[in-house]
């Protein structure tokens, strides 16, 4: 289990705005090992949404480099990192970010269709994955007729649905109940266990921090530190 | 998948569409209009009266003359028809008529009574009374402005003194027939007519005419192709289009079409704005969309063909819209026509008729350049937002709101 996931090195970001500079991230160097359960954390502000978008490809560093299962994302273009995001990770944005046209199902089987999943391996997917997340009987609904938090676990649900290599979760329990948030986080390491699914957590929430099995602390974009909590 | 998001968002949808089609229907009918128009425009200079060509002996047209006359008229009808044209000889004079206390000088026409329909529609520009009749040789159709100078109606008796070919004087009894329509400015003034035979027998002129006047009977020839053709036939003749015939008429003709056309390119650059910023408007409004799409791992070509195809959809619907509703309008006024008697009196233009009704026409043009147009901005007002939003950064686009 010591093969690099993630890898960083020397990683900075600084976001321009105008003629102002905010600088996001300052010299990030780290390692994540395959079927890593760990968790980012750190105040408001203090880079982790940056550092899970950089690592997700969302977006690329100003300094550093960033690999991927062994691969420098710098050195790929923008058909390849598609996807890279497409294949090998999931993403649960802070801000859901599900598609407001489409149905809470055709959020979650989204990513499968453009995998070109059959449709009817899709469906099943999709129907089981909704049901353990608990939206089982709102899978039709558009997420303007959802709550925060089952926008939420649609969220996660579609970032989980595809058996990715990684999945980046940028505050994923921030609008969930607490009995939710367990039922997720078992989900999640369930996953984490049986199928060696690697797992990035940005969050602040106790209830995440607590099983987590490693904590980065980020203060004012610097690492500040870099504990194992717990050993498998 | 695009057919998808366009039905998921029927109001966005519904608003490009709308305004694509709108603008489509809009030009269908404008370009209908403006085709209808110069064809009328066409019809009335050179179909009631004029002809598409007229052929002279030579000199007559610089220096009209009794004598000047093409020999064998019915031959060069034979042969034009041979050629393509239908074709009427005429023969011209000048007199003077006199009714009651008033006179007036006229010209004279003598009209071949069976091949002038085929060439005119002066035989069916009769206002009052009715047509010329070889039974009636006495009976003649005078221009509308002669009626009104002399003060006739049809039944008059009216008295006709000329100049015969032979020198001798020539004068003759005759009752007004018909009084004709406005046919132009000539006729109108001074035209008197009778059959050719009565012409001949009047003024002495046992063979030949002073002018052959011809139409093509297939209108897809080309004018000028036409005018050669026409002088290859008959090399003894001048012959002459009507454009040669009327420059001034025909000059205004073509600067009228480059007004048109400019009017065109303003009204269709309006209509592009509208299309585009609807475009603009669709791709812009939907960046955060696209962007979740990018970050799920969508390619950037995939992005750009799922937002042309939408586009390309929705013009596609915008131009069945467009069309389904522009060509059946444009047909009916076609038809019918869109009088506008109500709000002027008779137009006249370089001496040539106008009715005040506007006649559409749905040409090829008229129906295919709006919705080729449609296309061709879609395609340009999609290209550069679909390129945009295929090659932004996933955050970039999510950060847009
Ligand atoms: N798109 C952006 N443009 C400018 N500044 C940004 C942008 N995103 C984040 N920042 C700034 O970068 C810093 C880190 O933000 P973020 O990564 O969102 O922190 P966290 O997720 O830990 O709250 C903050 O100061 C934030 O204001
Ligand atoms: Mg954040």
């Amino acid at each position: 289990m010591d093969e690099d996931m993630i890898r960083l090195e020397s990683v900075s970001k600084v976001y321009r705005e105008g003629r102002i500079e905010v600088p996001a991230l300052s010299d990030v160097s780290l390692k994540i090992n395959k079927g890593e359960f760990a968790a980012v954390s750190g105040p408001s502000g203090s880079g982790k949404t940056t550092l899970l978008n950089l690592i997700g490809a969302l977006d690329v560093p100003t300094g550093g480099k960033i690999w991927l299962e062994g691969k420098d994302l710098s050195a790929l273009d923008r058909t390849a990192l598609s996807q890279i995001r497409r294949d090998r990770i999931g993403f649960v944005f802070q801000a859901y970010n599900l598609i407001a046209v489409l149905t809470a199902f055709e959020n979650a089987e989204f990513v499968m269709a453009i995998q070109g999943v059959p449709a009817a391996e899709r469906r099943d997917r999709t129907t089981a994955i909704l049901r353990d997340v608990g939206l089982g009987g709102l899978e039709g609904r558009r997420p303007d007729e959802l709550s925060g938090g089952q926008q939420q676990r649609v969220a996660i649900a579609r970032a989980m649905v595809t058996g990715p290599a990684v999945v980046l979760a940028d505050e994923p329990t921030a609008n969930l109940d607490s009995h939710t948030a367990d039922s997720l986080l078992d989900m999640m390491e369930e996953l984490n266990r049986k199928r060696g699914v690697t797992f990035l957590f940005s969050t602040h929430d106790p209830r995440v921090m607590e099983r987590a099995r490693r904590i980065i602390r980020l203060r004012d974009g610097r690492l500040d530190s870099d504990e194992i909590t717990k050993q498998d | 998948m695009a057919l998808r998001n366009l039905g998921r968002n029927k109001t966005r949808t519904g608003i490009t569409v709308f305004s694509m089609a709108f603008a489509g229907f809009t030009m269908i009918l404008y370009m209908s209009l403006v085709a209808g128009f110069f064809q009328t425009l066409e019809d009335n200079t050179i179909g009631l009266d004029l002809g598409e060509f007229q052929m002279h002996a030579k000199g007559y047209r610089s220096d009209p003359d009794l004598y000047k006359r093409i020999e064998d008229p019915a031959s060069v009808i034979r042969t034009a028809s041979e050629r393509g044209f239908n074709a009427s000889a005429r023969l011209y004079g000048y007199g003077l008529a006199a009714f009651g206390n008033s006179s007036a000088g006229v010209m004279l026409r003598g009209v071949d009574l069976e091949n002038e329909p085929k060439v005119t529609r002066i035989s069916g520009s009769v206002m009052e009374g009715s047509w010329l009749d070889r039974a009636d040789p006495k009976g003649v159709v005078v221009g509308k402005k002669l009626a009104r100078t002399l003060g006739l109606k049809p039944g008059d008796e009216l008295v006709l003194v000329s100049q015969a070919s032979d020198g001798s004087m020539a004068n003759d009894l005759y009752k007004v027939r018909g009084v004709l329509k406005t046919v132009g400015e000539v006729v109108d003034q001074a035209g008197f007519l009778m059959s050719d035979d009565e012409f001949r027998r009047l003024l002495v002129v046992p063979t030949g005419a002073h002018e052959v006047a011809m139409t093509r009977r297939n209108k897809d020839v080309p004018l000028d192709a036409a005018t050669a053709e026409a002088s290859k036939a008959f090399p003894g003749l001048e012959v002459r289009n009507w454009k040669q015939l009327q420059p001034i008429l025909a000059r205004m003709m073509d600067m009228m079409g480059t007004s048109v056309k400019m009017v065109i390119m303003i009204a269709y650059s309006a209509v592009g704005m509208i299309i585009l910023n609807a475009m603009l408007m669709n791709v812009f409004e939907r960046i955060r969309e696209f962007g979740v799409m990018k970050a799920l791992g969508v390619s950037p070509a995939r992005i750009f063909l799922l937002i042309t195809a939408e586009a390309l959809l929705s013009a596609f619907f915008a131009s069945v819209a467009a069309a389904g509703l522009g060509a059946p309008a444009a047909l009916h006024y076609q038809r019918h026509g869109l009088d506008l008697e109500m709000l002027t009196t008779s137009m006249n233009v370089s001496g040539m008729a106008l009715d005040p009704t506007l006649h559409f026409r749905l040409t090829p043009a008229a129906l295919g350049m709006p919705i080729f147009f449609m296309f061709a901005l879609v395609v340009v007002a999609t290209l550069y937002p679909a390129m945009k939003a295929a090659v932004i950064r996933p955050v970039e686009a999510l950060h847009h709101q």
